[in-house]
């Protein structure tokens, strides 16, 4: 049996082991806040937590990265790598491609942080589905994740990974006994790469900007349906921007604009999943509200049915 | 009680892996490629699935199919095959596997025939997850213990001997009964 206070006390007599210093990749998200928490058990202040901008957050999420770490007492350092980002992905358009891209492009930060604190490791909240995916020797790649299939072949840090034979269920366990708890609507999985893999083909600011707005629209439609009792609150729900366009009337004029695709899933460790069956006054406000608040950009919206297998969750 | 899970290479590999932990079973993944010799002490076997065309003949390269027609001819203990490892247990045993006539990805209605040991006390019909391309036709010497709309061998027994098999997938969390049916697998290796 998994006896989360268990987990814990191992994975801290193990990160003791390890000496010198250390960055962490934190992301605000459970499985990085999680293995932060135990590495500062385990490092004290010779751990450097640093947070990735990468330009592909949602909407106010570095505010929320810095209550997460405030609240555990924990100092992080916030590296606005956007520009970097959106370079490294200019005319990509294949979604593995992509995830490499981007894999490369935050290790490349981490050294360069590392550098400056002199530290020897690399600890990241790598989880069994991102190996797992990545695949590896007979096991296929479905999506390479980017803390795994995402790194370069040399890269100069030591990698540690205390969370790599865990599931998101059990993450949120480890979480409970560390006393972590995730407000609101941030409570679901996002992403490494982030909204770049909600933007179907070649990602741009403008495009990036359309699918944070419409996610974040959907996440509090959602979240709200979920606090007024309509709706169980889905295990991940969120907007992916579609390439294709679409032809609209808008006040008797014609309209030509992009298609949001509506995910909510239902699973517990994300490895098979089966999509959420919101009800329609649910999916009818949030396609108005997209529509019109957002009505020079998207004039079209669809809610995704596919279960996880034959989808996976996130589109790329 | 210890029980392997050969991995054939299946995204579901390990959470066969954390199914049979939960259920206090000491286990652990070994690759494919692992000689029989090194698995003396072991009480039991669970053949993982993977994205090997057994259909195809992919299995028959031993790079791919590794020593799994070897552990479920000559292990002598229980196995279970899951999804590819069901497949390649019926092919070793003379049975045909082919490209399935309607492929099955995600929640299909598994009905019972035979409520015998992996089915034990479990309803007549439930939901389970299956993701596979290709399907047992034929399974000479095995008794069939499940099946669904589309497909006629979804489970099955070997009529003399503790060989098991399931084209779904018990081990993943949206299969209904799911830990119950590796919990049934690990009373046959207890028996």
């Amino acid at each position: 049996m998994f006896v989360p206070s268990n987990f814990v006390s191992q994975a801290i007599t193990s990160l003791r082991e390890l000496k010198g210093d250390a960055v962490i990749a934190v992301s605000g998200g459970i499985d990085s806040t999680v293995a932060a928490a135990l590495a500062y058990k385990a490092f004290g202040t010779r751990l450097h937590p640093v947070f990735v901008d990468t330009g592909f957050l949602r909407k106010g999420e570095t505010e929320q990265v810095e209550r997460v770490f405030s609240r555990l007492g924990i100092e992080i350092k916030i590296v606005d790598a956007s520009a970097q980002f959106f370079t490294a992905l200019e005319g990509v358009t294949d979604p593995e491609i992509k995830r490499k891209t981007i894999g490369e492009s935050f290790i490349r930060v981490f050294e360069r942080e590392a550098k400056t604190f002199d530290a020897g490791y690399l600890i990241q909240g790598t989880i069994a589905p991102d190996w797992i995916e990545s695949g590896a020797g007979i096991r296929d790649t479905i999506k390479s994740h980017h803390n795994v299939g995402g790194l370069p072949e040399k890269f100069g840090l030591k990698l540690v990974e205390p969370l790599r034979d865990l599931y998101k269920d059990e993450v949120r366990a480890v979480a409970k006994v560390l006393g972590i708890e995730q407000e609101g609507a941030w409570k679901q999985p996002f992403p490494g790469p982030g909204l770049a893999i909600r933007v179907i083909d070649e990602v741009t600011r403008e495009k990036v900007e359309i699918c944070r707005e419409a996610n974040a629209i959907v996440c509090e439609e959602i979240y709200s349906a979920f606090e007024k009792g309509e709706i169980p609150l889905p295990w991940q729900y969120f907007a992916a921007l579609l390439s294709s366009k679409s032809t609209g009337v808008q006040g008797d004029v014609r309209a030509y604009g992009y298609t949001v695709a509506i995910r909510a899933v239902e699973a517990s460790d994300g490895m098979t999943a089966s999509y959420s069956q919101i009800p329609h006054a649910v999916l009818a406000r949030i396609s108005r509200r997209i529509t019109n608040s957002m009505k020079d950009k998207v004039n079209r919206v669809v809610y995704d049915v596919t279960d996880k297998p034959p989808a996976t969750i996130e589109w790329e | 009680m210890k029980i392997f899970v050969i991995d054939n290479g299946s995204q579901w590999t390990h959470r066969i892996w954390r199914t049979l932990r939960d259920l206090d079973v000491e286990t652990q993944i070994i690759a494919n490629s692992t000689p029989l010799e090194k698995l003396k002490d072991v009480d039991g076997l669970v053949l993982s699935g993977g994205s090997m065309r057994v259909g195809k003949g992919e299995s028959d390269a031993c790079e791919v199919g590794g020593n799994n027609i070897v552990y479920a001819k000559e292990f002598g203990k229980p196995v279970l095959g899951i999804c590819a490892g069901f497949q390649i247990i019926a092919q070793a045993y003379g049975g045909t596997v082919k490209p399935a006539k309607t492929p099955e990805f995600g929640a299909v209605e598994l009905e019972i025939d035979f409520a015998d040991d992996l089915f034990a006390s479990l309803s007549k019909r439930f939901t389970v997850w299956a993701s596979h391309n290709d399907e047992v036709a034929s399974a000479p010497h095995f008794i069939t213990l499940a099946h669904s709309k589309d497909c006629a061998i979804h489970a099955f027994k070997h009529n003399s001997l503790p060989i098991y098999g399931t084209l779904f997938h018990p081990e993943v969390q949206h299969t209904q009964n799911g830990e119950a049916i590796l919990e049934n697998f690990v009373r046959v290796c207890k028996r």
